[in-house]
């Protein structure tokens, strides 16, 4: 049926923009009109628009056209509904007269009338009408989130909703020793008392006791340090402050928001942020003169202290060390952190400081345990968090099952699309949160196409390491100040960077831990208000496991972070820079490790040279430039867009592993939504070449994968099988490339790639089994394997809590030293960084973990969420939860 | 250990070879690099060594002397001098050691606030210039030799600290401490940004405190940069002194050799290759005392007639330029007038005079200046370019001579396209060109008017 006039007036509606404001998709196909929208309102009453409504009317059909040359006219009309004022188009009036509401407007509102009063009544009526009109929908006004959540309780996809109750404030007064100047400063900025954690940071602070505290996202952590830090420096002019954050964007953010409470002080505390942006003349200043230095380990490392004597007054004087964002120093990362920390509090003995770490923390199983670790020294653990939060709805997304005996799920990545673009049609600011650089891409580009006719592309933005840094400040911005509707994130948003309030975040698949995940859903709501936040599930293993076992992640306590300074590579590394920094005595302590044998194994190196009992630097190099906190190869792939000759610009880099499977040749890179061709890898020079091209496809990479055991540490039996814990080599090479469709994610042609082998030393764990039911042949055996690596390269990480890249599985059905069939677990970081350790510790949690996670999954005989599809038809999940069974 | 190594090798499988490596590579190069005096010095002292069959230690006691080190020693500790000494009649280069005695008090306009202080004198600078174990002033970087000089008993004093190892450094910094409290005046040669905030950061490793220099510093890369920038390929001093001040060294050991020398020293204790650094660092400091009598002499106004008088107009142009800027007016504009007289021809460097003269307001010459740039022929093509727009600059708005104006706009127009024919517009050259051909549209609706 289609709605026709009373005036036997068929309507069409055809593409049509009037005045660019508001927009008639076009669907005159079949004489079929699908949607008419009009949103925001623009004009002089501009502040309405955000409440606009618009129409949308689906599926009406009608034969004539002729009616459509009026919309072109546009007649001001206004209406009040609910105390708001709106502005009416024609192309309104015409509709509600059309379905009868003549008298909906009160006074002349001919064509060419400017204004017009609207009936109220008759306009809540005509609206009643247009609803209940048959084949008609019309939705009125935008939906808020509140309606949305509601619409989403009846989704059948919807597999566990958790609501997490609103959470009174739990306040404190400020303490009565508080600086007046700093107390009249928070008070002018609405901040009347404290809350409980900010209270006891303070008090055990000032006591010079080391403190972590744990807080959520938008708890208020930066008083738990401020406030201490500010007080310090009020009551002594000449006592200074050193700040750790992870990367340069926070310690931007912390930089104008200390120097907004220290304005509001009136107080001369100067606090600069120290990093590669930092220009040479300001350099002078901080170091001399800074109260508050704000930087980042790697700042930390390679420019401060290796020049530590243009530091003296900073040192000499260093009441606090801030570490924010503790949990981030974990894995490779956090080994190189604590080395640097333990150079740092080196270098302020030698000058006579004994500063108090302050360290805050998302929440982790082991906050206590990693500050110690990562600074050497004591801690308090301060987890009595006292701020408000919003009623919070946590759900969990499972995609329907498209083929059944497979269990193959419709694609998250499709899934999360069409979430976000209702969400962001109705002006809901959203985060979406992909676990790779690539899919962050892929969904930024889908978005932007599905809601380019309702808002602009602009408003929706990709934000991933690689891009640069005014790039990323300007996404920041433009989140806080709301001109950002949606972003599209790697987990480099999981961080505290502030970009204000967001009402949903919606992730693309399980982020990798409990810990991440919180982190994430932190982003959506912060102290007041409802929020959303929608996990949606992909196939692999974990994520069917997670939303299938929703207790497991929201009654188990979130994961370890595990670091390892004793990496020898490592320290190794962090003890040539110290003895850079200052000579070595023997009897020095750096770490819990002896290090007397490091110390004449540099000394035959030639780079330490001993006397007495100390041992000095004597090479001409500069250890710390030679040694980068953050990956595991030290030297990154520079990408050199070239598609404009003459403008050759540099648009990114990336870490050489990485390159490898996403730099190659012919590698479809993208950035900003942009796709890039790789037109050549230059491995030697560490610089790939890239070109703008437009093409439907993106590239997907191989890497083959061989493994030897060098040395076995540990070993004990299960059944019949044995695990091991050693050293391995580990040969890694990239074999081939395939292109799969954007849209269909099929797979449409492949290419080799030619790249140098790589050579790992590591430690891994590995289990080998003994004995295998002879009825199950090679072939069998060797799919099972994998079906087990599969299942493992998931699991593992997620109870070991490292990225995903951190650790990897490699089955073998002959491994080379034994000729058994083995499964390698290994640390994906040259000397290992305690991840294989971990998994060779808790071997019975990670094999019940996946055992338990084939039995739950619901497909039939394999499927890529658990064991994979290549067993199909041998009762493969039988056989592999059998062999698992072996190793009780 | 060598498990330690081994473990660290496995470690650093395929990474490539580590630093260490390329640093011996490189110390090895460095050896074969030597000067052949050196090397044939150090081969004998072998040679003799075994064909003695005497300890090693006696064989280096033998060069010690050889080269005139001896052993200092204070409640600090212990470490080596040599010292050389040359009489002031000395000769070096052009000049003559015995100079610096009128020449000095010149060099009292680099610090024109010091009032109080007396003026540099033969006995008051102290010539220093640091050899290290590496680049830059991180703390890592240890001044294993301090070159000293000082004018003492009308001899020409260089006294040249070194350290046996680095234990040894604290006593040689407190030494030096004091023997600088003797001085009003540091001479160096880029010890601004290096030798003195090395130094400064010693003293605080060394626990000799936060010392701020008391002397008043000469640094004098500076003023060389300020006139040789351009007609000299580079202003490291022994290239400075090679082609102005008339020093030739013969088998100099490069400074950036001498920090592979001394690791090997550190190494096997034989001192023979250190001759080169010490001479290296020696003949430093006599280039810097030639230097300092250069530049009294310049501020002195001892310019023509003499050796090192500037042959071309570029090179008078800076000094005068400089001189002007060290309170010197009058004998800078005496250089000028000489240069417009002279009547240079195809001289960019004539764009530095006129925008100096623009500068003070001195339209005349200036304008005189940019025709005949703009007029010659094989001049950079950016120097007619500039020329032209000032000119059209200066007529449009201070002679207020439109249509003069736009004949030289004309001529930056032609300057452009004859450069569009070599190279690519780049941002930068689109700006010119817009900047341009506005220029030119007002002028033609000025004239039109």
């Amino acid at each position: 049926m289609h709605p026709s006039g009373s005036d036997g007036f068929c309507k069409v509606w055809d593409c049509c923009f009037i005045k660019n404001h508001c927009k008639i998709e076009r669907c005159i196909i079949g004489n079929r009109c699908r949607k008419i929208s009009i949103s925001r309102f623009p004009g002089k009453s501009q502040k309405t628009t955000e409440s606009a409504f618009f129409f949308e009317i689906k599926e009406c059909t009608t034969k004539n056209r002729g009616y459509f040359a009026c919309f072109a006219r546009i007649v001001t009309a206004y209406v009040k509904v609910g105390g708001d004022s709106y502005k009416l188009t024609l192309l309104q009036r015409l509709m509600m007269r059309e379905i009868g509401c003549k008298e909906l407007f009160t006074g002349d509102c001919g064509p060419n009338k400017h204004s017009c009063r609207i009936n109220e009544k008759a306009f809540t009526n005509a609206y009643g009408l247009l609803l209940s009109y048959q084949g008609v929908t019309v939705m009125i006004g935008k939906k808020s989130l509140h309606d949305i959540i509601n619409e989403l309780r009846t989704n059948e996809n919807i597999v566990n909703w958790f609501e997490i109750e609103p959470q009174e404030a739990k306040a404190a007064p400020f303490p009565e020793d508080i600086n007046e100047k700093l107390r009249a400063a928070l008070e002018r900025r609405g901040i009347a008392n404290l809350y409980t954690h900010q209270d006891s940071a303070y008090r055990t602070a000032v006591k010079g006791e080391n403190i972590v505290a744990v807080t959520p996202t938008a708890s208020g952590k930066t008083l738990c340090y401020n406030l201490p830090v500010l007080q310090e420096i009020a009551n002594d002019d000449t006592s200074r402050a050193l700040y750790l954050f992870p990367t340069k964007a926070l310690a931007q953010d912390q930089m104008s928001e200390l120097n907004e409470i220290i304005a509001e002080m009136g107080i001369a505390i100067k606090s600069y942020t120290y990093d590669g942006d930092t220009s040479p003349a300001i350099r002078q200043i901080v170091r001399k003169a800074g109260h508050i230095v704000i930087t980042n380990p790697d700042m930390l490392h390679s420019a401060i202290l290796p020049h530590h004597t243009k530091w003296v007054s900073l040192f000499e004087n260093l009441k606090y060390i801030v570490i924010d964002e503790l949990h981030t120093y974990r894995g490779v990362f956090g080994s190189h952190v604590a080395n640097v920390i333990r150079r740092l509090r080196r270098i302020c003995s030698f000058y006579g400081s004994n500063p108090t770490f302050i360290c805050t923390s998302a929440t982790i199983a082991n906050p206590k345990e990693l500050a110690e670790q990562l600074t050497g020294s004591p801690m308090r653990l301060l987890d009595n968090n006292g701020a408000p939060r919003g009623r919070k709805h946590f759900v969990f997304y499972n995609p329907p099952i498209v083929n059944e005996p497979l269990n193959i799920r419709k694609s998250a990545t499709v899934e999360v699309n069409n979430l976000a673009k209702e969400f962001l049609k109705n002006k809901i600011q959203t985060i979406v949160f992909a676990r790779s650089r690539v899919r962050v891409e892929i969904i930024l580009s889908h978005i932007q196409e599905l809601v380019k006719n309702e808002i602009g592309t602009k408003s929706i933005r990709g934000y991933r390491g690689g891009y640069l840094p005014k790039q990323r400040r300007e996404i920041e911005r433009g989140l806080r100040d709301g001109e950002i509707l949606g972003v599209v994130s790697t987990n480099a948003l999981e961080l505290g960077v502030d970009i204000g309030q967001l009402q949903v975040c919606v992730m693309t698949g399980y982020p990798g831990s409990i810990a991440s995940t919180w982190q994430q859903a932190g982003r959506a709501g912060r102290r007041h208000g409802e929020a959303l936040i929608v996990m949606v599930a992909s196939s692999t293993p974990i994520d069917q496991y997670i939303v299938q076992n929703p207790d497991y992640f929201f009654e188990r306590t979130p994961e370890h972070a595990r670091i390892n300074p004793e990496n020898l590579l490592i320290l190794v590394d962090h003890m040539r820079c110290a003895a850079y920094e200052l000579p070595f005595k023997t009897t020095e302590e750096f770490g819990p490790l002896d290090i007397s044998d490091i110390l004449e194994y540099l000394q035959e190196e030639r780079v330490l040279h001993r006397n007495g009992d100390t041992f000095y630097w004597s090479a001409q190099s500069f250890p710390a430039s030679e040694i980068s906190l953050r990956s595991a190869s030290q030297e990154n792939v520079v990408i050199v867009d070239q598609s404009n000759i003459a403008a050759v610009k540099i648009i990114g880099e990336m870490d050489r592993f990485s390159a490898m499977t996403l730099l190659h040749d012919e590698a479809i890179y993208l950035h900003q939504g942009i796709q890039y061709q790789v037109e050549k890898l230059d491995w030697e020079h560490k610089k790939a070449y890239v070109r703008e091209v437009d093409v439907e496809y993106y590239t997907d990479a191989n890497l083959a994968v061989n493994l030897k055991v060098l040395e076995i540490d540990k070993t004990i039996a299960k059944g019949q099988a044995v695990v091991n814990f050693g050293d391995v080599a580990v040969t890694m090479i990239p074999t081939i490339f395939k292109k799969i469709k954007l849209t269909t994610f099929e797979n449409i042609g492949s290419g080799p790639i030619h790249l140098p082998e790589e050579e790992l030393h590591t430690s891994a764990t590995w289990l080998e089994l003994k004995e295998v039911d002879p009825e199950i042949g090679t072939k069998t055996l060797e799919q099972l394997l994998l079906g087990i690596a599969n299942v493992l390269q998931h699991i593992v990480p997620v109870l070991v809590m490292c990225d995903r890249s951190d650790v990897h599985v490699t089955p073998q059905i002959k491994a080379a030293h034994t000729g058994l069939p083995t499964i390698f677990i290994y640390d994906h970081y040259p000397g290992g960084i305690g991840l294989a350790d971990d998994v060779y510790k808790r071997f019975n949690e990670v094999s019940e973990a996946a055992k338990n996670l084939i039995q739950k999954c619901p497909c039939k005989d394999g499927c890529p969420s658990c064991i994979g599809t290549e067993i199909a038809g041998l009762n493969g999940k039988k056989k592999t939860v059998q062999i698992l069974s072996l190793l009780q | 250990m060598s498990s330690m190594r081994e473990r660290m090798n496995r470690l650093r499988g395929s990474q490539g070879s580590s630093a260490i490596d390329e640093q011996s590579a490189q110390s090895e190069n460095q050896t074969v690099n030597m000067p052949e005096a050196l090397s044939a010095n150090a081969a004998q002292e072998t040679e003799a060594a075994s064909a003695l069959e005497s300890p090693a230690q006696d064989v280096h006691e033998a060069v010690w002397q050889r080269l005139q080190v001896a052993e200092r020693s204070s409640k600090w500790g212990s470490f080596l001098q040599r010292e050389v000494r040359y009489p002031l009649q000395y000769q070096h280069g052009h000049h003559l050691l015995a100079e610096l005695a009128e020449t000095a008090e010149h060099l009292r306009v680099f610090h024109p606030e010091e009032t109080g202080l007396p003026a540099p004198s033969l006995e008051n600078l102290l010539f220093l210039d640091l050899e290290t174990t590496g680049l830059g002033a991180g703390t890592g970087n240890i001044p294993f030799m301090v070159g000293l000089g000082y004018v003492q008993n009308e001899q020409f004093v260089i006294a040249q600290y070194l350290i046996r190892h680095p234990a040894e450094e604290r006593a040689m910094l407190a030494d030096l401490q004091t023997r600088m409290e003797d001085f009003h005046y540091l001479v160096t040669y880029n010890g601004r940004t290096f030798d003195w905030p090395v130094l400064a950061g010693r003293f605080i490793m060394n626990g000799l405190g936060r010392a701020e220099l008391r002397l008043k510093h000469l640094d004098f890369l500076h003023p060389s940069r300020s006139i040789w920038r351009n007609t000299l390929a580079s202003c490291k001093l022994s290239y400075v002194e090679e082609e102005r001040l008339g020093i030739h060294r013969v088998d100099d050991v490069p400074g950036s050799q001498a920090p592979a020398i001394y690791f090997q020293f550190l190494a096997d204790s034989n001192p023979s290759p250190l001759e080169g650094v010490f001479v290296h660092n020696e003949l430093d400091m006599l280039a810097m005392a030639c230097l300092s009598i250069r530049f009294g002499r310049l501020l002195d106004n001892r310019i023509s007639g003499e050796v090192y008088a500037p042959k071309k107009p570029e090179e008078w142009i800076r000094t005068g330029l400089w001189l002007e800027r060290m309170g010197q007016a009058r004998q800078a504009e005496a250089i000028f007038h000489m240069v417009m007289e002279a009547d240079p021809k195809g001289e960019s460097s004539l764009m530095l005079l006129a925008a100096r003269d623009k500068k003070v307001g001195n339209w005349e010459r200036a304008v005189l200046l940019w025709q005949k740039v703009a007029m010659t022929a094989h001049v950079e093509f950016a120097a007619v370019y500039e020329a032209f727009i000032e000119l059209a600059m200066y007529y449009e708005h201070r002679a207020k001579q439109p249509e003069t104006a736009l004949t030289y706009a004309h001529g930056a127009q032609s300057a452009i396209s004859e450069r569009a024919l070599l190279q690519r517009a780049d941002a930068k050259r689109r700006a010119e060109q817009a900047a341009l051909t506005k220029r030119i549209e007002r002028l033609k609706r000025k004239l039109s008017r």
